[in-house]
């Protein structure tokens, strides 16, 4: 009867043992969540931020007159978007988003930025200095397109706090500029409170 | 009753007949040609449609005059021997500046790579520029000395001062392209014989009625002649922003003052300036010490400058805004009516 008991214990023990070495060995859990998810871990500048800044100024943008009155698709170029606010934003990211956006509606062109600069002028020295290659498939240096339009904008932030509450307002700034004339020919803002209380 | 019923009948013939009368469509009078863009048809109360249809006008197109104006700097040193009565003069040329920084600048002051270009500019070292009657007018500007001794006096003298020179020619090259684009337009093209400068030349060089009435342009209806205003090389070298690399930039540019004189009125019949520019660009071209290709400098100012030229004539509708359509006919036309075989005889 002792004996059985024994046998029995040790058993349960060793299923016991299994089970918590399984569980020690799984890991974290990983799941794939929606990327348009509304995000509201904290009241800091987040993901679903970025899309309704993106997706407020493409809409704008795109029945400006600027765009929408123009027989071609106009050539445009992006130019820096400026964080006043104290938090670390990484504003390309919101211009890149807002082009890739405008690029899928077909309405406008664009040219390379400043900051994509160095890549085109490699390619160009390559291509035309190396003496590689065939001159009739050559893209020759003075051929690029200059932008007739720009965009560059802001954004600033007003943050407040109480010991339960965490105001944050945030206003986006995009304006489109004509460079040959410097005329303002379209701007428009984006603006986001968002309160978090303990 | 019957009365009515033909008078509805009568209305409703007429109603149809009106109606299949708008719907006639009147036949086309003029065919158009697929594949071809319709030119525009000549506006020019001088150069009318019907004149061009009836009869192929012919241009000669000179090449491209220009005039030169130059100062050259000029120090001589003139030291006069006196022994007894016998007079020795020596005179020395010292110092003598050939207008620099022009003279390298532009291609075709005679500058150290304007070896293709009919010019030359004179060089007053050579003696035979010091030689009476072309010796320079000078101003004194500096001291004379003299020294005495028992048999023999020495005076020496120096003067210094500009000497304005002028230079007339024509440029070769840069017309071509132009002839050609007329040629597109339907312009029976006429070889103008060269100008030649004469020694002592003014400014009768560019007297181009004279040139007509002594027959230089054979019996073309219109002349065009330009007039070169300026040439300029530049040579640039800029950063390119957001890069580490710079840009270097050697241009090649002429602006060309152009008439069109109808050779039997005398009447100008089209009057512009037209530029050209030939632009070569080198990434980082400072760094690797890249030497820009004249030749190819000058093809792309001469193509840039004949399509400024094709704007400038069709703006003041010359020619049609679309060389080689209509034109082109017109040309292929006259190229058959002079052909032997087409000849047809009238008795």
């Amino acid at each position: 009867m002792i004996m059985k008991t024994y046998t029995k214990t040790l058993q349960l023990s060793a299923f016991t043992l299994s089970v918590a070495l399984l569980a020690a060995c799984s890991g974290p859990q990983v799941r794939y969540g929606d990327a348009k998810a509304v995000e509201t871990v904290n009241a800091n500048y987040g993901s679903t931020d970025l899309q309704m800044i993106a997706e407020a100024m493409t809409r704008s943008l795109l029945q400006s007159k600027a765009i929408s009155g123009s027989k071609d698709a106009p050539i445009v170029t992006l130019a820096d978007v400026k964080n006043k606010t104290s938090e670390y934003i990484d504003t390309r990211v919101i211009t890149d988003k807002i082009r890739t956006q405008l690029m899928k509606s077909g309405q406008v062109r664009f040219a390379v930025s400043v900051s994509e600069m160095q890549n085109q002028t490699e390619e160009l020295k390559r291509q035309n200095q190396s003496g590689l290659y065939k001159n009739s498939t050559i893209a020759k240096t003075g051929n690029m397109q200059g932008a007739q339009y720009r965009i560059e904008g802001s954004i600033a932030s007003i943050v407040k706090n109480t010991k339960d509450v965490k105001d944050v307002y945030y206003v986006f700034n995009l304006n489109l500029i004509n460079n040959e004339s410097g005329l303002l020919e379209w701007a428009d803002e984006k603006e986001i409170r968002k309160t978090a209380t303990r | 009753m019957p009365l009515m019923k033909n008078t509805l009948l009568a209305f409703a013939g007429v109603s149809l007949l009106v109606l299949a009368g708008c719907a006639t469509k009147p036949p086309a009078k003029e065919q158009t040609i697929i594949g071809q863009v319709p030119a525009d048809p000549p506006k020019n109360p001088v150069i009318s449609a019907e004149t061009l249809k009836s009869a192929s006008q012919s241009i000669a197109v000179t090449d491209i005059y220009f005039k030169k104006e130059g100062k050259n700097l000029v120090f001589i040193e003139e030291t006069r021997n006196k022994t007894n009565n016998n007079i020795t003069s020596t005179i020395t040329p010292r110092t003598i500046e050939v207008d620099a920084d022009k003279a390298n600048a532009s291609a075709v002051t005679g500058g150290p790579n304007s070896s293709q270009f009919p010019v030359k500019f004179t060089n007053l070292a050579d003696p035979k520029s010091t030689a009476p009657g072309a010796a320079p007018i000078v101003t004194p500007v500096d001291t004379q000395a003299s020294s005495n001794s028992s048999d023999s006096e020495t005076q020496s003298s120096k003067k210094s001062g500009y000497e304005a020179k002028m230079e007339y020619g024509e440029l070769r090259y840069l017309a071509n392209p132009i002839r050609g684009l007329l040629i597109k337009s339907g312009y029976k093209v006429v070889q103008a014989k060269a100008t030649v400068a004469m020694p002592n030349q003014g400014d009768e060089y560019f007297d181009i009625v004279k040139r007509i009435k002594a027959g230089d342009f054979g019996d073309a209806d219109y002349i065009l002649y330009g007039v070169l205003a300026e040439v300029s090389n530049t040579d640039n070298v800029s950063d390119i922003p957001g890069t580490k690399s710079t840009s270097h930039q050697m241009t090649l540019e002429v602006t060309v003052d152009f008439n069109i004189i109808d050779t039997k009125t005398s009447q100008i019949v089209a009057s512009f300036v037209a530029s050209g520019e030939g632009k070569d660009v080198q990434i980082d071209g400072r760094d690797t010490g890249y030497k820009p290709s004249s030749a190819k400098l000058m093809k792309l100012a001469s193509l840039d400058l004949a399509e400024d030229v094709r704007k400038n004539l069709a703006s003041q509708n010359f020619i049609t805004n679309n060389p080689g359509s209509a034109g082109y006919e017109r040309n292929l036309k006259r190229r058959v009516d002079d052909d032997a075989s087409t000849l047809k005889v009238y008795k």
